[in-house]
């Protein structure tokens, strides 16, 4: 019999088993017999030292989002935990597979107040998809091949293992313990054939069909079947924030993004249907405006692997439970061919006035400051849609998604449920590991970037090539204009001081540029794209910055503002 | 609004640490008051039942159902209103055990 080893050990051990290829952590006392164990394992797992566990379970998320494979997060109990809890919502709220490991205090002191000692399963709880206490050595190789199967499988989501100490130092004999199956769990429903006939019934009956979609194309690998079902019933689409990429930005069904901030054209379409087909998205209030109004006209099919989405917002005529790759291919097999829909006017006349009244205005000012959509526009004539473009929130994030231009999957990377402001400059650190031979692009604004600056020092170390376009404006923009337009310009607490971030970046040994001049744009970024590894180019952009088109708060998808002044109303 | 009625959810579990204020989140985060709640092993050993009885919408209650049935160890769940309890027992949750491999007993 092979000699006993501890639970650290048997901790890397089943990272093996799970092919674990990078580990994001920060070590401390509770987790140290793990850390300790690390030295033999070096040679086959990488582990990154982050700055602050917040920017390792965002570089873990944004590591999930290029790959697809879960991020894995080692940090210690008590503070290493809670400063992780943030990334765990965002991870629970955007479907991202991750496992994050806790050191917890030795058994015996659960429960008393121990140092470091937090409740981390009764915090974690209600935003993981599990979560589970290891308090025997023996337990290790289950827990953790059941926290990467639960955390990859169904609809993905965050797991979080808590790792008590003597677990960590007592004694097993090691065997891997395999999970491909558990039996009060279904992560792959079986689809209703019925279902299938009457959903692709209707979509054949229907005049004007529309699908939105969203994230839960990308996860499920369903990118070819929508383009095939979307090719074959003639019908248009739309896509959630989230489910960018999925198809490629030039496919002529693609009418734009959805929501608040989307195309005018989706948003005008989603009430002029009479068929809305949902598929892999979860109807959230960014997207759906009022939900009182939202396509009320139409028949509704939606589509989700998880059946307590269905009819959870907008009640439906059709839920249809089941992987949206599977349920693509099986509508498509199913509905009639058709080169045409009665879809005339809607799209030109929106997408006419959206260019001329939103999108030149935005990235062609021609004088005057330079505008942030104008900088992600001259990025994206540079990268050609081949670059892997992350985002922090507000401002930027709604830009970037607007004027970026997509041409594979996975190729956009937000916080998108939670919002969460400092998730860009981490989660490109970890979508650059995970997809080293792609460029890596963050757009983010001088909010964001302060709230996780502390990993320019993981990029400094890791040598992490990620190019950092700071769109500088001194203020938090997104709230700034929320108080211009709803709040009678009262801007409390959102001007910023800021320091010369450069400045700060050559500290770091990160090369950078300041650019405030729409003359010195091209120049500068093609010379981020031309040098070699991390780089910050700070652009002072128009102070007073807005994002149009925008559907206020409360109001219908078809609400929509195109600028300060003017309202979009079709049919006018 | 639709009126609110007395339902009573049953939820068929995993033996797991955590369950239970796993599911009393999920009614928490709404503000659903449970009228009544049991929980005892049901007549499949390392089975556990929930009997959770609340006054709700019916379409807020199919939603928490949902909810539930969507924690990795819980097998099934459902709702009746209140009045109308059978006596089902275990005849569903056995079936859809079989169904989904009892025998690997693997939790």
């Amino acid at each position: 019999m092979e000699q006993k080893i501890t639970g650290a050990e048997a901790f890397w051990r089943s990272l093996l088993e799970e092919q674990v290829k990078v580990v994001f952590g920060y070590p401390g006392g509770q987790i140290m017999p793990v850390y300790d164990h690390y030295w033999n394992y070096q040679a086959q797992i990488r582990h990154v030292l982050v700055r602050h566990e917040q920017g390792a379970i965002h570089a873990a998320q944004g590591y999930a989002r290029a790959s697809g494979i879960p991020g894995m997060v080692l940090v210690t109990s008590g503070p290493g935990a809670t400063n992780v809890v943030t990334g765990v919502a965002d991870a629970m709220i955007d479907s991202t597979p991750v496992v994050v490991v806790a050191g917890q205090v030795p058994c015996q002191l659960l429960g008393k107040d121990a140092f470091q000692e937090i409740d981390l399963i009764g915090m974690a709880t209600p935003i993981t998809k599990w979560s589970y206490q290891i308090r025997r050595a023996e337990d290790v190789a289950w827990a953790v091949s059941r926290a990467f199967y639960i955390a990859r499988t169904g609809r993905p989501g965050p797991v979080v293992l808590d790792f008590t100490k003597d677990a960590q130092a007592g004694l097993v004999d090691y065997a891997p313990k395999p999970c491909h199956f558990i039996r009060s769990y279904v992560p792959d429903p079986q689809v209703s054939e019925s279902q299938l006939d009457e959903a692709a019934r209707m979509i054949d009956e229907a005049r004007k069909p529309f699908v939105v979609y969203g994230q839960g194309i990308l996860l499920s690998g369903a990118e070819k079947e929508l383009a095939a079902f979307l090719e074959k019933g003639a019908i248009p689409a739309g896509s959630t924030l989230l489910g960018l990429g999925a198809l490629d930005s030039g496919n002529p069904h693609l009418k734009g993004m959805l929501g608040m901030h989307g195309n005018l054209a989706p948003n005008v379409m989603t009430q002029h249907c009479d068929l809305l087909v949902a598929v892999g998205m979860r109807f959230d209030d960014r997207v759906t405006g009022k939900l009182d109004t939202y396509a009320r006209q139409a028949r509704i099919i939606h589509i989700d692997i998880d059946p307590s989405e269905i009819g959870k917002l907008v009640p439906v005529d059709l839920g249809i439970v089941g992987d949206a790759r599977k349920v693509l291919a099986g509508l498509t097999e199913r509905i009639a061919p058709r080169t045409t829909r009665e879809w005339q006017m809607e799209p030109i006349l929106c997408d006419a006035v959206e260019k001329h009244k939103v999108i030149e205005p935005e990235i062609q000012p021609g004088t005057g400051e330079i505008n942030p959509g104008e900088v992600v526009a001259c990025v994206a004539d540079a990268v050609k849609g081949e670059a892997l473009i992350v985002t922090d929130v507000g401002q930027n994030q709604m830009l970037a998604a607007r004027y970026s231009r997509f041409v594979r999957p996975h190729s956009f990377i937000s916080s998108g449920g939670l919002g969460t402001m400092g998730f860009g400059l981490p989660a490109a650190i970890g979508a650059k590991i995970a997809a080293p031979e792609r460029t890596v692009v963050v757009f983010l604004g001088d909010g964001g970037l302060q709230m996780t600056f502390q990993e320019m020092g993981t990029i400094m170390q890791e040598g992490t090539d990620v190019k950092i376009v700071l769109l500088n404006n001194n203020w938090l923009g997104n709230v700034r204009m929320w108080q211009q337009l709803f709040f009678q310009e009262r801007y409390s607490c959102t001007r910023m001081l800021n320091p010369e971030f450069t400045g700060i970046a050559q500290a770091y040994g990160i090369s950078g540029l300041h650019v405030e001049t729409r003359e010195e744009l091209p120049s500068a970024i093609r010379q981020m794209f031309a040098q070699e590894g991390p780089f910050l180019l700070d652009v002072h952009v128009r102070e007073e910055s807005m994002v149009f088109p925008m559907i206020p708060p409360g109001s219908s998808v078809d609400e929509i503002m195109l600028n300060n002044e003017d309202w979009f109303n079709y049919g006018d | 609004m639709e009126t609110e009625k007395l339902f009573e959810i049953t939820a068929y579990t995993e033996n797991q640490v955590g369950l239970l204020s796993a599911i009393a989140g999920i009614f928490t985060r709404r503000s659903l008051n449970i009228e009544k709640l049991l929980v005892y092993p049901s007549q499949i050993a390392g089975i556990h039942k929930f009997k959770i009885i609340t006054r709700a919408a019916e379409a807020q209650i199919q939603t928490v159902v949902l909810q539930i049935e969507k924690k990795v160890d819980v097998i099934k769940s459902y709702y009746e209103v209140d009045n109308e309890r059978s006596c089902r027992e275990i005849d569903d949750v056995r079936q859809f055990l079989q169904e989904r491999e009892i025998e690997s007993n693997n939790i």
